[in-house]
């Protein structure tokens, strides 16, 4: 482990500059966002939890795959510069470990390169990932739920505690070993310092509520499945409105579409949600998910059941972040709970 | 790393229009890049997706056999804008190609049994596909039966072939229609129907169950009721579908997706599923 | 008596006495900020209802949620005066019956803006708010608590709201409001109207590059309610999908067009907003030019035409004229 100086920051972000193209929280009219940047001034890391996740730096909200025209088809350029990020927190970390089973490798088949994602790869592959601790958790903070907590390092290669007038950094992965390494303008961590670190954790853990015990929530959903009135009691109050999809860090549906004409054009993928009726509707009328329910039901049973089965863990970080910006209040976690409870009758 | 969002080009080296709207059209295309065409190795069951570049993409299972070996056929019937396009396309033109995709008919497991085939309307794409193929190991498997069934005389797929196969006599037909037409001197009636009253015996049999869904839905308990156990018994499964890799997230039935765990799904795999199919 | 204790008998005895089959109200939301709405068939569950600042979202926007999901039900609703003209919207367009919608109205004191609300609170996590209903807002947090002053928190919508009583209802709660004079009103699109065209532009562009297309304002709002929006007609797709300034103006600005004579300025959609776009000013600028061209406002008369299914020869035509 060893100390920046808050005032060494700069120092820090300009080197990252130098090899990677540097991400962090940056707040863009009033919203908190992962953004370029190329000096410490340009971040705003007051927020525990941004109000976009940081997947947009891997999977951009469009993306072009490609580009066409008279010549035939070019993937698109994409940068040649890996990726840093700083001030990223564990849910937001975790959440890129999980979105890195699906686009990185394959479901339940051969790691072949046909499910490889490239567009993803290329991005997350070399990508240095700066960790910041959790000194004030938010009452929506449910990471606990998910073996998180304000102080987890999960998915980071650096571990940052704030200290007041100081950076603690803790290398997690040898490739954050390596770069802490490679810097000389660190010092080092004092008794005092480490006291500071443990007291802010201990403070921090103190404010999350207790974990809401959910092993063997992905065994009891697919059981709850066809009561169609819990899901309806569940999903009453939800406009099916996209916009928790679009703020989850784990949420990773998307649409490919064409734009083009005479000859040129290019085909991108854009985020899409299981909201929408049109994402499940087919080209003869009929669509499987037509009810709000179902699609509610949907994106309960993808992150708590069918990735479970896929994956061995829950597609979910407890960021909070649904529970903060649905317009109608619908809390993943007491739908969770309620789901916990149902007696298992329909009726 | 090859990129599987890339579509390779096809030359259109054949059209034919299967019925006489011409909403249902066959395509022979042929690989622009050897390279394209020495890494595509597919079997039976398996689709791609065809890119017209500008409106975009849909799926459609493979309608010729890997022991065709000069081009990869596709029946197409117009419902969309992407279809539309597909049949505006001539002989010669480039279409783009993604693929193959998803899981095939087993037809490793079928080898020394009985096969049965069962189709409805033009979703006999892949059945052509398997019945190519197997009729190509004709000695690796024992009887071969397909019922076909369609609205009507018109819709079946594959007319001359389906002739031919006819004539054949190690290879049980049998065409049926939903109601009598002029001329018509095959069976009349559902599919399901036809299946109950053909009977066909379990004994060392594996059926493949393809068509629209009503008919897949009526089909699937007369198999049952026949004596086929479960994990003999395939279907082939639509949804919509975008990226065809199992990335995008649309076209799952409960944790599988259709475009890598499918489309073929035995009936013991279906059981498993809590989503109704 | 106060509101809710009114309100939560009304709805007892509606429930109880056979009136209704299903209310739909606001309990107490998750978070402090925030409501969530309630749907009740049983009269004992009328004690969880509320109705204060944090209930900004629409009522009526349920009754075209999956199609028309409640007909053949009696269904009472609580209503702001903005949520009753989306019910005589909906009655209006036929979307709802109005013998089969119990219409309460409650005495609405205004919806607090979320954004404006985090604001005041300097970012801080909101933990508790207590309002006074008239002057005073005050918000606590972890190791802080600070009274605001009550219309800086709340939404644009209400502070120049013309009507905050229901126009239309079956019962009434509490006491009428005092409505705002119309220059309050429109005195934030005639600035936008007085900026140069160069302004406009670059405002409007401001506003809708924040858009990520999450569509939470099209679906909170009672006047979206399309069986398929054209944004989702995708064989061939109407509009580009991106975030991109130019498919996200298109989005918006066609949705302000297609709510034109038929947006209530209720501001759910401002409110609903997790980019915290200014959604309301163009549909107000629309709004505002559907009344002095055409003499009508949305939801405010159950039985008149809406204004742009009607045609009079009066009517300003200068726009074909030039």
């Amino acid at each position: 482990m060893v100390k920046l100086k808050k005032n060494e920051l700069d120092r820090l972000i300009c080197r990252l500059a130098g090899s990677y193209d540097v991400y962090a929280p940056v707040d863009i009219d009033g919203n908190v966002e992962f953004a370029r940047v190329s000096s410490a001034e340009d971040m705003d890391q007051s927020r525990t939890v941004t109000n976009l996740s940081p997947k947009e730096i891997f999977f951009p909200k469009d993306e072009v795959l490609f580009e066409y025209d008279a010549d035939g088809i070019r993937p698109a350029d994409s940068m040649d510069r890996p990726i840093a990020v700083w001030g990223i927190r564990s849910c937001d970390t975790k959440s890129l470990m999980l979105l890195d089973k699906v686009f990185g490798s394959a479901i339940q088949m051969p790691k072949e390169e046909r499910f490889q994602d490239p567009y993803w790869k290329k991005r997350y592959d070399g990508a240095l990932l700066f960790g910041a601790a959790c000194a004030e958790p938010l009452s929506t903070c449910f990471c606990n739920w998910f073996g998180g907590g304000p102080f987890a390092t999960e998915g980071m290669d650096v571990h940052v505690t704030d200290i007041g007038d100081a950076f603690l950094l803790n290398p997690v992965t040898p490739r954050g070993e390596d770069y802490l390494e490679s810097l000389d303008f660190t010092a080092e961590v004092s008794e005092s310092d480490r006291k500071a670190a443990a007291e802010i954790a201990g403070s921090a853990e103190a404010v999350m509520s207790p974990p809401v015990p959910i092993d063997g929530l992905d065994q009891l959903l697919p059981g709850l499945f066809l009561q169609e009135e819990v899901w309806g009691e569940v999903s009453a109050a939800c406009i099916n409105c996209g916009a928790c999809t679009f703020v989850c860090p784990t949420c990773h549906c998307f649409d490919m579409q064409d734009e083009g004409r005479n000859e040129k054009g290019r085909r991108l993928r854009v985020w899409d949600s299981c909201m929408f009726p049109i994402f499940t509707s087919e080209a003869s009328g009929h669509n499987p998910r037509s009810l709000s329910r179902h699609r509610v039901r949907q994106r309960v049973m993808h992150k708590y059941s069918y990735y479970p089965v896929n994956y061995g863990e829950y597609l979910c970080t407890g960021c909070g972040r649904c529970i903060t910006v649905c317009p109608v209040n619908v809390d993943i976690r007491r739908t969770l709970l309620k789901l916990m409870t149902h007696d298992g009758e329909d009726g | 790393m090859s990129n599987p969002y890339i579509p390779v080009p096809m030359r259109v080296s054949r059209i034919v229009a299967e019925d006489p709207e011409r909403n249902l059209r066959t395509y022979n295309l042929l690989f622009e890049n050897d390279a394209d065409r020495e890494r595509f190795t597919y079997l039976p069951g398996q689709f791609c997706e065809l890119s017209i570049l500008g409106k975009g993409e849909s799926p459609f299972g493979i309608a010729s056999s890997p022991t065709e070996k000069d081009h990869l056929r596709f029946t197409v019937n117009r419902t969309g804008s992407v279809t539309e396009e597909i049949h505006y396309l001539r002989e010669g033109d480039i279409v783009g190609m993604r693929g193959p995709m998803g899981n095939w008919y087993p037809v490793e497991l079928f080898k020394g049994g009985n096969v049965l085939i069962i189709g409805g309307g033009f979703a006999f794409t892949t059945l052509r596909s398997l019945l190519v193929y197997l009729m190509d190991h004709r000695d690796d498997y024992r009887d071969i039966t397909v019922v076909y069934g369609a609205r009507s005389p018109e819709l079946l797929l594959y007319k001359e072939e389906l002739s031919a196969w006819g004539e054949r006599d190690d290879l049980k037909l049998h065409l049926t229609i939903d109601n009598p037409a002029e001329g018509w001197d095959g069976l009349t009636g559902f599919v399901p129907t036809v299946t109950k009253e053909l009977s066909p015996s379990p004994e060392d049999s594996y059926a493949v169950v393809c068509g629209p869904p009503i008919m897949i839905k009526y089909t699937l308990p007369v198999m049952s009721e026949l004596g086929f156990p479960d994990d003999r018994i395939y279907t082939s499964l639509e949804r919509r579908m975008k990226c065809g890799i199992g990335k995008c997230g649309r076209c799952n039935i409960g944790p599988k997706y259709i475009c890598i765990d499918g489309p073929v799904f035995s009936m013991a795999e279906l059981r498993d599923i809590p989503e109704p199919v | 008596m106060s509101v809710e204790k009114e309100l939560r008998r009304t709805v007892k005895d509606l429930l109880e006495e056979g009136g209704i089959d299903l209310f739909i109200g606001w309990e107490r939301g998750s978070l402090p900020t925030v409501a969530s709405p309630l749907f009740i068939t049983d009269p004992v569950d009328a004690e969880r209802l509320i109705f204060d600042i944090t209930c900004g979202s629409n009522p009526a926007v349920y009754f075209t949620k999956d199609r028309r999901q409640f007909d053949g039900r009696r269904v009472g609703v609580v209503l702001k005066g903005c949520d009753s003209r989306s019910m005589v919207l909906y009655i209006k367009e036929k979307q709802a019956d109005r013998e089969n919608v119990v219409m309460v109205g409650a005495q609405c004191n205004g919806v607090l803006d979320r954004g404006k609300v985090a604001s005041a609170a300097g970012g801080r996590e909101i933990l508790e708010l207590e309002d006074d209903g008239e002057k005073t807002v005050t918000l606590k947090g972890r190791d802080y608590e600070i009274a605001v002053e009550r219309d800086s928190i709340l939404s644009s919508s209400c502070l120049s709201c013309i009507h905050p009583d229901a126009l239309e209802c079956d019962h009434f709660i509490g006491e009428p409001r005092q409505s705002v004079t119309r220059e309050q009103r429109l005195r934030e699109v005639r600035e936008f109207e007085a900026l140069s065209s160069t302004e406009r532009w670059e405002r409007t562009r401001h506003e809708y590059e924040k858009c990520i297309r999450c569509y939470a304002c099209r679906n909170v709002c009672p006047s979206c309610y399309c069986a398929v929006c054209f944004v989702d007609q995708n064989d061939p797709p109407w509009i580009g999908g991106t975030c991109e300034f130019t498919d996200s103006m298109i989005f918006h600005l066609v949705r302000n067009l297609h709510v034109a004579g038929r947006c209530v300025e209720c501001g759910a959609c401002a409110r609903a907003c997790p980019m915290d776009i200014d959604l309301l000013l163009l549909n107000r600028k629309v709004a505002m030019e559907v009344l002095e061209r055409f003499n009508d406002e949305a939801g405010m008369d159950i039985t008149a035409k809406p204004a742009m299914a009607d045609f009079k020869e009066d009517e300003k035509q200068d726009f074909i004229m030039g």
